[in-house]
């Protein structure tokens, strides 16, 4: 049995590794059409990008060497992004409601139930031995606004941007270092063979 | 300084000045002590010393603290520039010094160094104005400010603050309105600003549905564009706060308001842009809003009635005096019907349909001081009992004096009262005790009836359903009336309908009956009929149950106790057609140069209308020429006279008030009548011949007569010189087919040139007076002593040819034509083998017009010139006398030519042997 349950593991791994990349390649493209709708809404992001800080960064975690450390370094970023987004749609539903049902708030959760997916995942795959950075102590909303210039609702927009702008970009880093992360694991199970 | 002021008169400057800046609000509170209440103020932005403010104010000093207070509203928000004030006190002779400036520093000062944009979030009505500043964080340019997506004009109030106004803004999305700063490259910063209207509610209503509680409800009225949690409406309802409340299309309710009525409500609703209240005042009594009925049933169900219960979910209905609207619905009609009584909860409903579906809603109010009806109840759907049937329309048609049928009328669902199971016919006769019943199925609407003998039959037909036999109706068959029999009127359609009248008949003891139905209809016939009261003596049979172009007899009956009796009959048509057949038979007939047109009209059945009249056409190429109209349809023949030998069509059209049928044609060519040719002919060749025959005789016998006449002797030659020698006679018959010009002139040498031929076609050309017959068939030679005969007196003409040979001897200006001298061409071989060749000069000189003409004759050896003319011969002055005779050309003589008996004779030969009696 034990025997069984080895050569079925390489197996879910991959599976498991190629499923997570799927899902983040997806996510980010939801990512991308969250914000498309959002500049729809607030037309002026269009025109001049607004200046800022980057919300997340990788300075949690050391440099990261391979591609297993990689996949955690993404993991707690995107754990920030969710942290950042949930903080986002508690306001958003603060300030206007849950009266609102427009394809925005509806794309807004779908990207935050497949980040929790995302998370999960990841989580799954780490657990097999690949390590990670510790996890980031839990994200207090307040924080969301500390980080803008000013309060009020046009900080709170640009803020939303930001973190929006957070989401497409480590949604992306997921996707390719998931990608990596599953090529390498198909390229040593074949290796086995 | 004081005193100085004191000595140069002016009022003490203002001490202690204060600002306390509301940055919301916009305002700026000052605060000073002076023995003054007069004051100037003056406002400066600090860095470009901008004057914003420069005013006279009157201020009183507070009696309690002695200092002075005023506000400035700031059209622009404080943060924006720092502002610097003084202030100094006026009486009526001078003015004090400034106080020393008071400054209130603003945002764009050195130690705030990033970029800000003031207000924030401010919420305003719509069409109000608004100023907005961007102050530019260090280092950074500036290039506009946007008001959502409309670029806006910048006022620069220092060195990094450009501010803009907004006049009349319009109301904002869901998140608010953006304002902008950009600078060059990037968003500096921004604010929004929610514009909307304060609270529009109205209509604030409270009523109870328990009897005890009061539920209120009010319009929402206009809305705010306020999307903001923060910023919607609030509202409280007698001082508390409403908080559950919900929202229909147009208005917002809150269920339980208040556990207990209150007869006083005021609603007040608020919002950041304003407050609205609203008030009602009710008793309990008057607003109850009856909740629905619960639990309807039907307990009990008859054929034309059901008995109604339901039950009430409030207690304390029970003695409330209620009145309830039923509403029933059956075969998409619908009626109402009300009901009364206290806490009422079962009714009986009354005038039912059997065997019928009906559908029940109930709905209550309170009956004193009604409110409005109550929620309504779900539909109950309730079915009825079935009945016997109604009695049946009976009706007997005889269609000959043993024969006839019974008829009789469906039952509608109404009369049915339940699905029908069939009908009992039953007869009887006086001669034959008892009935004679047979069933007959439920689609059966007819029975046959056959008379056996001349008594009358009485037919009762009952229908019969699961719930019994309705009541027999009973007929007597009426006595059979052929059309014929009778004087049928004809009755014209009115609007596709027959509109009768009859005289009153005192035996119509049950009234009459109208029966229609189509003329000379047979076996199974759509028979119709009405039965009508006594005291009507008329009826309109409406269109519905008439066929256009269909003819209708149609009777009307009296009915008394036995054998109807037949009053009056008539036969129309609702509508008259065209006939849908042309006529038949039509066929032609040929009398001499007539033609007998006969037809046949066509059936009754494609007449489709009363024939009015026939027309006959003469049908052309394209079009039909009316020749006759008959207006009497018995006439079915017609006569078309005087036609000429040719092909002719005829169209016969029979018509009605409706027009005419598209017509019978027949096609007849006139041929000629064969003895009438006979006669035609024969007739006058009879009379010619026998005309012919006693000219023949008359000339015969008269043959002396007409010889001296016609042919007197000629006297022979008297030749004054020797014409002993011999010579042979000259042949003078001129060339065939040609005209001879013989033209005399002195200067002309008659050896050189001679006569020359002329075409007929050129003499015909330049003598147009000159007639000359070149059709005839007549021989040109007799042709020519014929105009000799005719014109010898006139020989000075130019058509006498010989005459003017011999008139215009001795004038050598004068041009000779011999027209039509001419001689048969078979005779130039025969006789001499040519044609007199006369050689005279033509007028026209020596040059030969005609000289092909000239050549050819040059080919024949015919005459030849044998001297000159005997200008002194005694025989050329009278020519008559030579008539018929040959002539010399030298002696003016005919000349008889030896081959006489060879050439073709002219004409006037064989009449000339008959005068002469030669054979």
């Amino acid at each position: 049995m034990e025997g069984a349950a080895d050569s079925d593991t390489p197996v879910t791994e991959r599976s498991a590794a190629d499923r997570a990349a799927a899902l983040a390649r997806l996510l980010h493209r939801d990512c991308t059409r969250l914000l498309e709708l959002y500049k729809e809404r607030e037309s002026f992001l269009s025109q001049h990008a607004p200046g800022g800080e980057r919300l997340v960064t990788l300075a949690l975690c050391p440099e990261a060497l391979s591609t297993g450390e990689q996949v955690g370094h993404v993991r707690s970023a995107l754990r920030r992004c969710m942290g950042l987004l949930e903080c986002l749609i508690v306001r958003e539903v603060e300030e206007m409601g849950e009266e609102l049902e427009g394809e925005y708030e509806s794309l807004r959760k779908t990207v935050r139930d497949r980040l929790g997916h995302l998370l999960h995942s990841t989580g799954a795959l780490l657990e097999e031995g690949e390590g990670g950075c510790p996890p980031s102590p839990p994200l207090q909303c307040t924080e969301g606004q500390d980080e803008v210039e000013a309060s009020g609702s046009f900080a709170a927009k640009i803020w939303t941007y930001r973190v929006l702008l957070e989401l497409i970009h480590w949604t992306d880093s997921a996707s390719q270092t998931l990608h990596l992360f599953h090529s390498e694991k198909h390229g040593q199970q074949q290796q086995l063979l | 300084q004081a005193l100085l002021s004191l000595c140069l008169g002016e009022p003490p400057v203002p001490r202690g000045l204060t600002s306390n800046p509301d940055l919301p609000a916009q305002t700026l509170s000052l605060r000073w002590q002076s023995d003054s209440s007069l004051f100037d103020l003056e406002i400066f932005h600090t860095e470009l010393m901008n004057v914003v403010l420069n005013e006279t104010v009157a201020v009183k000093a507070d009696p309690v603290t002695g200092l002075h207070s005023w506000t400035w509203h700031s059209p622009l928000p404080l943060e924006c520039t720092s502002l610097s004030v003084h202030i100094r006190a006026r009486n009526q002779l001078s003015v004090s010094q400034w106080s020393p400036l008071q400054t209130i520093p603003g945002s764009d000062i050195p130690v705030k160094s990033e970029s800000y944009m003031f207000p924030q979030d401010k919420m305003v009505p719509v069409g109000s104005n608004m100023s907005f500043c961007c102050i530019v964080k260090e280092k950074e340019d500036f290039k506009e400010i946007m008001y959502g997506r409309q670029e806006m004009n910048a006022t620069r109030l220092s060195r990094r603050t450009y501010a803009i106004t907004v006049t009349n803004q319009p109301a904002s999305g869901n998140t608010g309105t953006n304002v902008i700063c950009f600078s060059q490259r990037l968003t500096l910063t921004g604010a929004v600003v929610f514009v909307g209207y304060p609270p529009g509610d109205e209509g604030l209503v409270c009523e109870t549905r328990d009897l005890a509680s009061a539920e209120c409800s009010w319009k929402k009225g206009r809305d705010t564009r306020l999307r903001m949690k923060r910023s919607r409406t609030k509202y409280t309802l007698n001082g508390r706060q409403e908080t559950h409340y919900t929202r229909t299309t147009d208005r917002t309710h809150c269920p339980i308001c208040s556990k207990v009525w209150e007869e006083n409500w005021t609603l007040v609703a608020r919002n950041p842009l304003g407050t609205v209240q609203l008030t009602d005042s009710a008793q309990l009594t008057d607003r109850v809003h009856l909740l629905a009925p619960a639990n309807v049933t039907v307990v009990e169900v008859k054929a034309w009635s059901a008995t109604l219960q339901w039950s009430w979910s409030v207690a304390a209905y029970k003695k409330l005096e209620m009145v309830c609207q039923l509403r029933l619905f059956t075969h998409e009609l619908s009626s109402t019907r009300n009901y009364g009584g206290p806490g009422l909860s079962s009714v009986v409903l009354e005038g039912l349909w059997p065997d019928s579906d009906y559908t029940v809603t109930l709905r209550c109010g309170s009956k004193h001081s009604f409110w409005k009806w109550g929620d309504e109840s779900g539909p109950y759907r309730i079915h009825t009992k079935m009945d016997r049937p109604d009695a049946l329309d009976v009706w007997m048609w005889m269609d000959s004096s043993n024969t006839g049928c019974v008829f009789w009328k469906p039952l509608s669902v109404r009369k049915s009262h339940g699905a029908l199971d069939g009908y009992e016919v039953s007869q009887s006769s006086a001669e034959e005790d008892g009935w004679t019943t047979v069933s007959l199925p439920p689609g059966n609407f007819s029975y046959p009836i056959i008379l056996n003998n001349s008594s009358d039959i009485t037919v009762a037909v009952a229908a019969r359903n699961p719930a019994g036999l309705s009541q027999p109706s009973t007929v007597t068959t009426p006595a059979y009336r052929a059309d014929s029999q009778l004087s049928v009127s004809e009755l014209l359609g009115t609007n596709g309908s027959f509109v009768l009248s009859w005289e009153p008949n005192v035996n119509a003891s049950s009234g009459y009956v109208v029966e229609w139905f189509p003329t000379g209809c047979s076996g199974l016939c759509p028979v119709d009929w009405k039965k009508l009261p006594e005291s009507d003596s008329s009826f309109t049979v409406n269109s519905d149950s008439l066929v256009a172009g269909v003819r209708y007899t149609v009777s009307v009956y009296s009915l008394s106790t036995g054998a109807p009796l037949l009053l009056q009959r008539w036969q129309g048509y609702s509508q008259e057609m065209i006939p849908s057949q042309s006529v038949s038979e039509l066929s032609p007939n040929q009398t001499g140069s007539d033609v007998l047109l006969s037809w046949r009209a066509t059936d009754m059945k494609q007449q489709r209308g009363f024939i009015r009249g026939y027309t006959i056409y003469l049908a052309n190429a394209a079009h039909l020429d009316l020749i006759a109209n008959i207006t009497d349809p018995e006439v079915q023949s017609y006569r078309v006279k005087g036609l000429s030998l040719s092909s002719y069509k005829f169209v016969v059209k029979a018509y009605t008030s409706a027009g005419e049928d598209a017509g019978a044609t027949v096609a007849i060519k006139m041929e000629m009548d064969t003895d009438m040719l006979f006669v035609g002919i024969l007739v006058p060749l009879g009379i010619m011949f026998c005309c012919l025959i006693l000219i023949s005789i008359c000339c015969y016998k008269k043959r002396e007569w007409v010889k001296k006449a016609f042919y007197p002797e000629i006297p022979g030659p008297k030749v004054p010189g020797d014409w002993s020698s011999p010579q042979g006679p000259l042949d003078v018959k001129p060339s065939p087919h040609s005209l001879v010009h013989i033209v005399e002139s002195p200067e002309w040498d008659f050896t050189k040139e001679g006569l020359f031929p002329v075409p007929e076609e050129e003499e015909e050309s330049e003598n147009d007076n000159i007639e000359v017959d070149t059709d005839s068939d007549e021989p040109a030679l007799l042709r020519y002593y014929n105009q000799v005969v005719g014109d010898g007196s006139h020989s000075n003409q130019v058509s006498d040819s010989s005459g003017s040979s011999t008139a215009s001897v001795g004038s050598t200006q004068t041009e000779i034509t011999y027209a039509g001298i001419q001689s048969p061409t078979s005779s130039q071989g025969v006789c001499g083998g040519g044609s007199y060749r006369p050689q005279m000069q033509s007028v026209a000189g020596p040059k030969i017009e005609f000289e092909a003409d000239f050549q050819d004759d040059g080919l024949n050896t015919g005459y030849k010139p044998q001297g000159s003319w005997q200008l002194d011969s005694p025989e050329a002055e009278n020519l008559s006398g030579s008539l018929g005779s040959p002539t010399s050309v030298t002696s003016s003589q005919f000349l008889i030519p030896e081959c006489s008996e060879e050439k073709p004779q002219p004409p006037n030969t064989w009449f000339h042997n008959l005068l002469s009696g030669k054979s």
